[in-house]
C-alpha cells in the first residue's frame, strides 16, 4: 500500500463520497483515499428503515457505482487512531502511517446511546445508523416483532413508520411532548403523530425508558414511567454525536467540537472537515446535521480542498424532505419567536402547511401531507423575498388537472356514445 | 440547446398541455379517456400557472446552474450531455424529493404513489414535446438557446454603439438606429 494521497478523506458517509467524487471531477491528477470504519461504504443511510423491513433490496441501497478509477482508492474497516498535523500523517489502525496534502474529515457522528444501555450486554438492541446493525436487526427482526423506537426524531419516526404494517407491535416513545420537536411546530407534530397512530403505532410522548429486563441474553422488556412493556427488539434512535475522539489532542476542537469557517475550513489550512462532525462558525454556531447538508457540504469541501479562492457555504437551513410510509414531510425551519404564521390545514384532509414570517421574510414552516411547491418557499425564504405577499393563499396546494369527477365524466361520455340519441337513461 | 419557450399572452389557462402531458408521458393507455379512470392517476410535468388576466405553462427551465442537480442524492438528476437538458433517471430515483424543495419554480413533483420524482424532460425522446403540439393558441413552442443568445450578443453591440455616439447628456432613446 502507498503511504500517501493527495487527499485523505476520513468517512465514508454521503459528505465523504461526494467530497471523493468532487475532488475526483475538479482535479483528475490528484488522488483521492477514502477511509471508512465500517465494514462497507457508499450506501444510503437514510434508506436503512426500508431496508429493516424488508421492502428495500440490499443492492438498492448503494449508491451507483462508477466507473474503475485508480486514481480513487477506498479502504474500509480502517480506523484513523491519532493525527500529526506537523508531518501530515493520519495514524491507521493496523495498518501504519499514511502522508496527506489536505485532509478532509467527514467522520460523521456515532449513534447516541441512552443510558439504561450503555454497556448493556443484551441482544436486540440496535442503533438506526449503520448498514451492519441494520442488517443484524432485519435479521433480528423476523422472530422478535414486538418493536420500541426510542426517540421521536426524523430517524425514529422514519424507522417507527416504514416498521408499522409488516407484522409488528410498534411502540414509539420520546422525551419530549411532541414528536420530531426539533423541526416541526407542535400543530405540525401532531398530524404526523395522527398518521403513526393510523399506522396502529403506539406513541409514548414525555416519556423515557428508565431501564430494561433481559431473558436469555436478549432485551425482553423495557421500564417506562414505572410500567413494563414487553420489547424484544429495541431500535435506538437518539441521535447522534460528532465521532471526534481520534482528534482529542490535535489541537483542532475547541470545547469538543470541531469548528469550521463557511468554507468548512478548520483552524489548520490543510485541513477541511463537513456534515455531522462539523460546527459551522458564522454570526453563530450551526450545526445543520442533516443529509441534505451532508450531500451540499461534502461537495463544497472537497472544492475547496484545492481550490485557490475557496466558497462559502451559502445556507446553513436544515431544510429536509421524506416519505413517512404514506405520509409526505417537508421541513423548512422551526418556528422562530416572534414571527407570526400563515397556516392552511382543512379540517379532515391529512394535510398541514404553514410559514413563519417576521418582517416581510419567511424564516420557516412545514409542508405535511402535502409538499408541492416546497422549492418556491425554500427560495423565497434563501432570498428573503416574500414581501407583503398573501403567503396564506400561496399555500394553498393547486388542484390536479383531473377533476373527482373525471371518472363519471367519462362514463357519461361512454354511455354517450353507445346509447342512441332520445333512449331514456 | 432546445427548450420550450412560452408566449404568455396567447395563454388562456386552460391547462389542455396539463392534460395530454399526463396522458402520453404519465398514463399506460395513452388515451386521455382512459387515462382519466387509471389508478394511480396520472400526473403532468407541466402546470398552468397564475389565472385571471394572466396565465402561463411552467415546466422545467433547465436551468444552466441547477440547484436540483446539486440536491440530488442519489445522481438521478443528471445533464443529458447531447442535448443540455436536465433529465432525471427514474431507475435511480429514491423518492427523497429533496430535489422538489431546491426547485426554484417549483416545477419537480412529488409522486407518492411511484415514489419517485417527476420532471420535465421536454419529450426529449419524441419528435416535438407533447404540450407545445396540443396548445390550441400555440402558446408554447420550441426554440434554441443559441438564437437567444445570438439574440443577446445583437442587443449588447447595439447598446455598445449607442453608448459609443451618445455625446454627454444625451439620451439613449433609440438605440437601434445610432446617430
Amino acid at each position: 500500500m502507498s503511504d500517501r494521497a493527495d487527499t485523505v478523506i476520513v468517512g465514508g458517509g454521503v459528505a465523504g463520497f461526494q467530497a471523493a467524487m468532487t475532488l475526483r471531477r475538479l482535479w483528475p491528477e490528484k488522488t483521492v483515499t477514502l477511509l471508512d470504519k465500517e465494514e462497507e461504504t457508499g450506501y444510503y443511510r437514510t434508506l436503512l428503515p426500508q431496508f429493516i423491513n424488508g421492502t428495500l433490496p440490499e443492492n438498492k441501497l448503494f449508491f451507483p457505482p462508477s466507473a474503475d478509477d485508480r486514481h480513487l482508492r477506498i479502504l474500509t474497516a480502517v480506523r484513523v487512531e491519532s493525527i500529526d498535523r506537523e508531518k501530515r500523517t493520519l495514524r491507521l489502525s493496523g495498518r501504519g502511517d499514511l502522508h496527506y496534502q489536505r485532509l478532509l474529515i467527514a467522520c460523521g457522528g456515532r449513534p447516541l446511546v441512552p443510558q439504561p444501555f450503555v454497556g448493556a450486554d443484551c441482544a436486540g438492541i440496535f442503533p438506526v445508523r449503520s448498514l451492519t446493525a441494520a442488517r443484524m436487526a432485519r435479521q433480528w427482526l423476523t422472530s422478535h416483532p414486538e418493536v420500541v423506537v426510542l426517540g421521536g426524531g426524523l430517524v425514529g419516526v422514519k424507522t417507527a413508520a416504514h416498521l408499522a404494517g409488516f407484522g409488528y407491535t410498534v411502540t414509539l416513545i420520546e422525551r419530549d411532548d411532541t414528536l420530531l420537536p426539533l423541526a416541526l411546530s407542535a400543530a405540525a407534530a401532531g398530524l404526523v403523530a395522527d398518521h403513526l397512530r393510523q399506522k396502529k403505532i403506539r406513541l409514548l410522548l414525555g416519556r423515557t425508558v428508565d431501564d430494561l429486563h433481559s431473558t436469555a441474553g436478549a432485551i425482553s422488556a423495557v421500564q417506562v414511567g414505572g410500567d413494563w412493556l414487553p420489547c424484544q427488539t429495541l431500535m435506538v434512535a437518539t441521535g447522534s454525536l460528532p465521532d471526534l475522539a481520534w482528534l482529542h489532542d490535535s489541537g483542532l476542537l475547541s470545547e469538543g467540537r470541531l469548528e469550521v469557517a463557511p468554507t468548512l475550513q478548520t483552524a489548520d489550512p490543510h485541513i477541511f472537515a463537513a456534515g455531522d462532525a462539523v460546527t459551522i462558525v458564522d454570526s453563530a454556531r450551526y450545526t445543520p446535521w442533516t443529509w441534505p447538508q451532508a450531500v451540499v457540504q461534502g461537495a463544497l469541501a472537497g472544492e475547496n480542498c484545492h481550490a485557490a479562492v475557496p466558497r462559502s457555504l451559502r445556507r446553513y437551513s436544515r431544510v429536509n424532505t421524506m416519505n413517512l410510509n404514506g405520509l409526505s414531510l417537508a421541513i423548512l425551519g422551526l418556528p422562530v419567536p416572534g414571527a407570526a404564521r400563515a397556516v392552511y390545514a382543512p379540517a379532515g384532509a391529512g394535510i398541514y402547511r404553514e410559514l413563519f414570517h417576521q418582517d416581510g421574510t419567511i424564516v420557516g414552516g412545514a409542508l405535511v401531507g402535502d409538499i408541492s411547491l416546497g422549492g418556491r418557499f425554500h427560495q423565497l425564504m434563501a432570498t428573503g423575498l416574500a414581501g407583503e405577499r398573501d403567503l396564506e393563499s400561496l399555500l394553498v396546494p393547486r388542484k390536479g388537472v383531473w377533476s373527482p369527477q373525471a371518472a363519471v365524466f367519462v362514463r357519461n361520455v361512454r354511455r354517450a356514445r353507445i346509447l342512441p340519441q332520445g333512449v331514456e337513461r | 440547446m432546445k427548450v420550450i419557450a412560452v408566449h404568455p399572452d396567447r395563454c388562456t389557462g386552460c391547462r389542455t398541455c396539463e392534460l395530454y402531458c399526463a396522458t402520453e408521458r404519465g398514463s399506460n393507455s395513452k388515451n386521455l379517456l382512459q387515462a382519466a379512470t387509471e389508478e394511480p392517476l396520472p400526473k403532468a410535468r407541466v402546470r398552468v400557472e397564475g389565472g385571471g388576466s394572466l396565465s402561463f405553462p411552467l415546466q422545467c427551465r433547465h436551468c444552466r446552474q441547477a440547484p436540483c442537480i446539486d440536491a440530488c442524492l442519489a445522481g438521478a438528476l443528471v445533464r443529458d450531455e447531447e442535448s443540455g437538458l436536465v433529465v432525471i433517471r427514474e431507475g435511480l430515483c429514491i423518492g427523497c424529493w429533496t430535489c422538489t424543495l431546491f426547485c426554484p419554480y417549483g416545477v419537480i413533483f412529488p409522486w407518492p404513489e411511484r415514489k419517485i420524482a417527476l420532471k420535465c424532460d421536454r419529450c426529449l425522446y419524441m419528435e416535438r414535446p407533447v404540450c407545445v403540439d396540443v396548445c390550441p393558441t400555440r402558446a408554447l413552442e420550441v426554440v434554441d438557446m443559441a438564437d437567444y443568445d445570438q439574440f443577446l450578443q445583437g442587443k449588447g453591440s447595439q447598446v455598445a454603439t449607442g453608448l459609443a455616439y451618445a455625446g454627454p447628456g444625451l439620451l439613449l432613446l433609440d438605440l437601434q438606429h445610432p446617430a
